[in-house]
């Protein structure tokens, strides 16, 4: 552990302490909602990280796991009437899936071109979800298209601090895997090749399985944080595919540093909260996003998190040589 | 009145109006050497820029085109030299950035002018030949397009095309020979923008003007660029033709959104199946 990880930890302290105490600080429910979303957001971005940070693929197209999960919550519990718990369950292996054959048909491919094809893919998919209409009651809506599909949930309604409370322990215990991961064996494996894919194999990394793997670590959490908004929101729309909801993933990351997994979580919340929770209309959330990650990788190129570390490293290293 | 023969003819005006963006692309991936997502925004830009003109009440399509052009030249030379030339060696930095870009013009056009599509006048027919229209949009940018498409030809034929051809195949011995390798990167990238503007300022009249208009020519090019080269003027316009034929008809014979959906499919396919393929080009390398 060096002195960054030592750092953070106390800083993550505080901020885990500070969330735990704003509801008992009479907060009021709208910003209690824009936190429980910004929770599960953070979620979504930290499995970005997985797949586009430690193992260094560049996803575009990672909204497409995150909406499979909640598309397959929506229509297994309205349509298909199964019960919540099995429809979650079914939505997690399924978003696996999608990501499995997303890392297959990605795995032969360089850089950018799975930036493309990942794009490509996402586009597919939501274009496909816009366009389709799954049932049209006699009276009312139909589900589809951009309306989307509600979710049948087993409690009538969830009170806003229980639903705040589950969010955060949802995202510590995902955070916690996440960094798990990324600093196990296989997430070591994986920042080889993000490194350098030629040193990696020269090394007999089987590059193609190992790559396969990062996506499907990134689906089955990205599926895990859409089955969270789908028990949270009650409705799978097809924004939920959205090239703008894949873009915001690699936005937070880049901004927060890219493959630290806290550095994507925290700015994911940070700003969702501070725009949302300020009232800016979708639109001028996104174009903020898009001028925050042009600033950061122009100026910053390794994020909030990956310029503090650096600048704490540099600092350590000249202040052991000094002790020489 | 023929409506097949109607799309066809429309699907060839549109398709080389296309060919435009797609030879635009295939410069900047040749000598630039990045792949540019925010290709598109550019066409959406000249789009609204003849959208806005219009409502002012200059309807002539060279005023539309003229305004685009300059417009997206400064911008092009901006993100080119500011943004793109100092991260082109971070593919991670140049693809997330330069779709932030599209992103960023997206919202700013959807708070501008709405999230709705808006449409100009196609103004009166310049033709009819046994009940096929030909629209006066489509035979000018037609026109604009073989003209700019063959002086690109001429140009990398010629001696003054040897420095684009230098920097984009040898820039160590470009650069090495004094020519300013930086500055003739940003230029292509300002040019190769304009163009895209242009084909976007000539194509207003015939497509539904909306903020995300700019992601179905963003693909198109995209299969073009991938599937020929930089060098291959000829087969890039064929290409762009065969391709807005393709999305012309699939809007026509099934449903307008299909379009998108049938480009999509194209290039993950040609990705999928052809990934060796790519590899003739300059980002075939390992990073």
């Amino acid at each position: 552990m060096d002195g960054f990880q030592r750092k953070a930890t106390g800083a993550l302290a505080l901020g885990a302490g500070l969330l735990l105490l704003l509801p008992l600080a009479g907060v009021d429910l709208f910003l209690l909602d824009v936190l429980t979303t910004g929770f599960l957001l953070a979620c979504y971005v930290g499995s970005w990280d997985i797949v586009g940070g430690v193992a260094g693929q560049i996803s575009l197209g990672h909204a497409l796991f995150f909406g499979t999960s909640t598309y397959a919550c929506a229509l297994l519990t309205s349509l298909a009437g199964w019960p919540f718990a099995a429809a979650a369950a079914s939505a997690i292996l399924l978003s696996t899936v999608a990501a499995a054959v997303v890392g297959t048909v990605s795995a032969r491919l360089k850089g950018p071109f799975i930036a493309l094809l990942t794009l490509a893919l996402g586009e597919l998919v939501h274009e496909v979800m816009l366009g389709q209409t799954f049932f049209s009651p006699r009276e009312g809506y139909s589900w589809g298209g951009e309306g989307g599909v509600p979710v049948t949930l087993p409690w009538k309604a969830l009170s806003p601090w229980a639903a705040y409370y589950l969010g955060l322990l949802f995202l510590f215990l995902a955070a916690l895997g996440m960094t798990r991961i990324a600093r196990s064996k296989e997430g070591l494996i994986w920042t080889a090749i993000a490194g350098s894919e030629l040193t990696a194999r020269a090394s007999g990394v089987d590059i193609a399985r190992h790559k396969r793997r990062a996506f499907l670590a990134a689906g089955a959490l990205a599926g895990a944080a859409g089955v969270g908004f789908a028990a949270y929101v009650g409705r799978a729309t097809s924004a939920d595919f959205s090239l703008e909801l894949s873009f915001q993933a690699a936005t937070f990351s880049a901004i927060g540093g890219r493959g630290t997994i806290v550095g994507p979580v925290l700015t994911a919340l940070a700003l969702h909260a501070v725009l949302q929770g300020a009232g800016f209309p979708p639109a001028a959330r996104v174009l903020l996003y898009a001028l925050a990650l042009l600033l950061t990788l122009r100026f910053f190129p390794e994020g909030v998190a990956g310029t503090l570390r650096s600048r704490l490293r540099a600092r350590r290293m000249v202040s052991e040589g000094a002790d020489r | 009145m023929n409506p097949v023969a109607q799309v066809i003819l429309d699907g060839i005006f549109t398709g080389s109006t296309y060919a435009l963006i797609a030879a635009g692309l295939a410069l900047i991936l040749g000598v630039v050497k990045v792949v540019n997502l925010s290709h598109g925004a550019f066409f959406s830009l000249g789009a609204y820029v003849a959208y806005v003109l219009s409502t002012k009440g200059v309807t002539h399509p060279a005023a539309a085109a003229l305004f685009a052009c300059v417009i997206a030249f400064a911008f092009g030379v901006f993100l080119g030299k500011s943004f793109i030339n100092p991260l082109r060696s971070h593919p991670f930095s140049v693809a997330v950035g330069s779709l932030g870009f599209a992103i960023l013009f997206e919202q700013a056009a959807q708070i501008l002018w709405g999230p709705h599509p808006v449409s100009i006048g196609a103004g009166p027919p310049w033709a009819v030949v046994s009940g096929v229209v030909v629209r006066r949009w489509g035979a000018v940018s037609l026109l604009a397009s073989v003209v700019v498409l063959l002086g690109l030809a001429l140009l990398l034929s010629s001696r003054w095309g040897l420095p684009i051809k230098l920097v984009a195949e040898e820039e160590e011995v470009a650069g090495s020979v004094g020519m300013d390798v930086e500055k003739i990167r940003y230029l292509t990238f300002g040019f190769a923008s304009a163009a895209a503007a242009v084909a976007g300022a000539l194509l207003a009249p015939a497509v539904s003007i909306a903020p995300t208009m700019g992601r179905v020519p963003l693909i198109l090019s995209l299969i073009v660029v991938v599937a020929s080269g930089m060098e291959n003027v000829g087969a890039i316009f064929l290409l762009a033709v065969g391709l807005g034929l393709l999305s012309n008809l699939s809007a026509y014979l099934v449903s307008p959104q299909w379009s998108y959906v049938s480009l999509l499919s194209v290039i993950c396919l040609l990705l999928v199946l052809r990934p060796m393929g790519l590899s003739a080009t300059p980002l075939g390398r390992d990073y």
